[in-house]
């Protein structure tokens, strides 16, 4: 349970609201490079943290990010012509650069400075792999680049998709870092599903259906620890990473290439689910891609608008028969929208003072904390982690260690990212 | 049609969720919810004892607080008064056992066996901050199906709150 003004503290995220704050100390993933996919080609509307911008790439290949209305009577630039080095509003033709600076009022005499004067809100936006991340904080305390491993990786190591999740951003994150539901809810991909079969660690998973866990603090976040019985004498822990805000990671199975998350608000009841899949080693291979796009593994096949084909329209395809049959347990096709139907059913935005935990969610009980603690530290003028590079070289792993050690000392440095070196896994 | 059999479509604004505005959708039947989950915590050593004291003075539903000493099964109340392991679990569904030093290991034992018997949810604290490992975790280990390491002082509250103790 939790109070109703802390659940609004946590899920607000709207400009001047503290979590709103805190989110804006963060580079966060807005689009996908393939929605801007050549100079001069056409605008897209992103709303994020219920702001409403729109993105552009210009003549140069310069990426822009402004307000999505133009200055002169508010009409969208999503209508704007984007042309010869910046983008123009199509009803009295004022025309803006990347940085939201008016650099053409046609109405205006020929050499006035009218212009010099017009600007639109813009922020820094940046491509990382196939990913465009923006800054939406206050230039002063603007962290350095992200440095996440999977926007570090060689070209052809990493594929991300995004899918459109009706509800507040919290809820998303929370199944993130609720790792107890996986034996239920996700019980009958991990065979099937060619993204993950074929590991040892599913053998353990299979054996053991009632893991432990241990919630372990450390600097950029929460390490959530799931432990099954391995051989005589020794564990097999599953270790989940999250990154403060709203940055997961899956452990790893075998070989293929290993996946997290990102959950990124548009609104306060809509947000989208970042997924990314990369190997540190070697190239993802055609079929991974192809099983990636048709919505194994944890990503989704989606409609253009990356709305996933199963959504709330049509029941989510709710296969009754599958249910019954046990190959799958909420007979929902899909991790990702196993999770996010779920999720979606909660309601927009979730009301946890009518939440029932149990010990078992000491994880999210945590994380909520350490959430509402960095928010009103940063009121106070504290600067939150999570956009360090150091928080952001983390990776997840799989591991089978002796029963006396602790998971962290066993880990060591697996969880460290660094260009090229295996990932640790079983 | 074969689809049609086989699927759930929705039919009308009652069966789709779709339909529903924000409010609809945040609707829920408003009745109390019972503080059920009869939350016994038990201090396993002396600084853990001062943790516990400190929530046990803070209201509660129907949590209660003990300290325990090797090789148990007795525990203490923190009024002071003596009780019996077993008739304390008797209508338990959580303990939660807070540990700094990682003392009184017989007595973790005893209770974790006990718990385990009977179908009981165990949580451990390994309220050592900074340190990742120690004795407390290792003793903790085997008997709490979850444990934070390290937890901060605060979370033994934040535990309880949340779970309606
Ligand atoms: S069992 Fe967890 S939400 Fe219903
Ligand atoms: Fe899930």
């Amino acid at each position: 349970m939790l109070r109703p003004e802390i659940n609004d503290l946590l899920c607000r995220t709207g400009p001047g609201t503290p979590m709103g704050d805190l989110f804006r100390r963060y580079w966060q993933p807005v689009l996908l490079a393939e929605e801007l996919p050549e100079n001069d080609c056409p605008p897209v509307r992103v709303k994020v943290l219920s702001e409403r911008l729109i993105a552009f790439r210009d003549t140069d290949g310069r990426y822009g990010l402004i307000d999505e209305f133009c200055a002169h009577r508010g009409v969208s630039m999503w209508f704007g012509r984007n042309e010869q080095g910046g983008l123009r509003c199509p009803y009295h033709g004022w025309k803006y650069d990347v940085t939201g600076q008016a650099v053409e009022v046609p109405s205006e005499p020929e050499n006035s400075n009218f212009c010099a004067n017009v600007k639109l809100k813009s922020y820094p936006m940046v491509k990382r792999g196939d990913v465009l991340f923006a800054y939406l904080g206050d230039p002063a305390a603007q962290p350095p680049e992200p440095e996440w491993e999977a926007y570090t990786v060689p070209e052809g190591h990493v594929f991300t998709s995004k899918r459109l999740q009706e509800c507040n951003w919290l809820q998303a994150l929370e199944g993130g870092i609720d790792s107890s539901h996986v034996t239920f809810l996700h019980g009958g991909n991990i065979d099937t599903d060619p993204l993950f079969k074929g590991s040892k660690g599913n053998l353990y998973n299979k054996r053991d259906l009632k893991p432990y866990f241990e919630v372990v603090d450390y600097e950029g976040g929460l390490l959530i620890g799931a432990r099954r019985n391995a051989e005589e004498g020794h564990y097999y822990w599953r270790v989940t990473p999250w990154v403060l805000p709203n940055f997961t990671m899956v452990p790893p199975r075998g070989d293929h290439p290993v996946h997290g998350h990102f959950w990124v608000p548009i609104d306060d009841g809509n947000c989208w689910a970042w997924t990314f899949d990369y190997h540190p080693t070697r190239k993802l291979t055609e079929d991974e891609i192809a099983a990636m796009r048709a919505g194994f593994g944890v990503h989704s096949a989606n409609d253009e608008a990356y709305r996933p084909l199963a959504n709330k329209d049509n029941d989510y395809l709710m296969d009754r028969e599958a249910q019954r049959r046990g190959e799958t347990y909420s007979g929902i096709a899909g991790i990702a929208l196993q999770d996010s139907s779920l999720q979606e059913s909660m309601g927009p935005v979730v009301d946890r003072t009518k939440e029932r935990l149990v010990a078992t969610d000491a994880g999210i009980i945590k994380a909520r904390q350490k959430l509402r603690k960095a928010a009103e530290a940063l009121q106070q003028g504290v600067e939150p982690v999570g956009n360090r590079p150091q928080d952001q070289r983390v990776r997840s792993v799989a591991i089978v260690l002796p029963a006396d050690r602790s998971f962290v000392d066993g880990i060591g440095d697996a969880m460290i990212a660094e260009p090229s070196k295996p990932h640790t896994t079983v | 049609m074969a689809g049609f059999v086989k699927l759930s479509v929705p039919v009308g604004p009652s069966s789709c969720a779709r339909a529903a505005t924000s409010e609809e959708a945040a609707f829920r039947i408003d009745h109390p919810l019972a503080s059920a989950r009869n939350t016994r915590v038990v201090a396993l050593d002396e600084v853990a004892a001062g943790i516990v004291r400190e929530a046990a003075a803070l209201e509660w539903g129907q949590a209660r607080f003990f300290t325990v000493r090797d090789p148990g099964p007795t525990l203490v109340e923190v009024e002071g008064g003596e009780v019996a392991l077993t008739g304390v679990l008797e209508d338990t569904n959580t303990v939660v056992m807070v540990s700094v030093t990682g003392e009184n290991a017989d007595a973790v034992a005893v209770i974790g066996v006990e718990c385990g018997a009977r179908g009981i949810m165990t949580a451990g604290l390994v309220v050592t901050p900074g340190a990742l490992a120690g004795e407390a975790l290792l003793q903790l280990r085997p008997y709490a199906r979850i444990l934070l390491v390290p937890a901060e002082p605060d979370d033994l509250v934040e535990l309880l709150k949340a779970t309606r103790a």
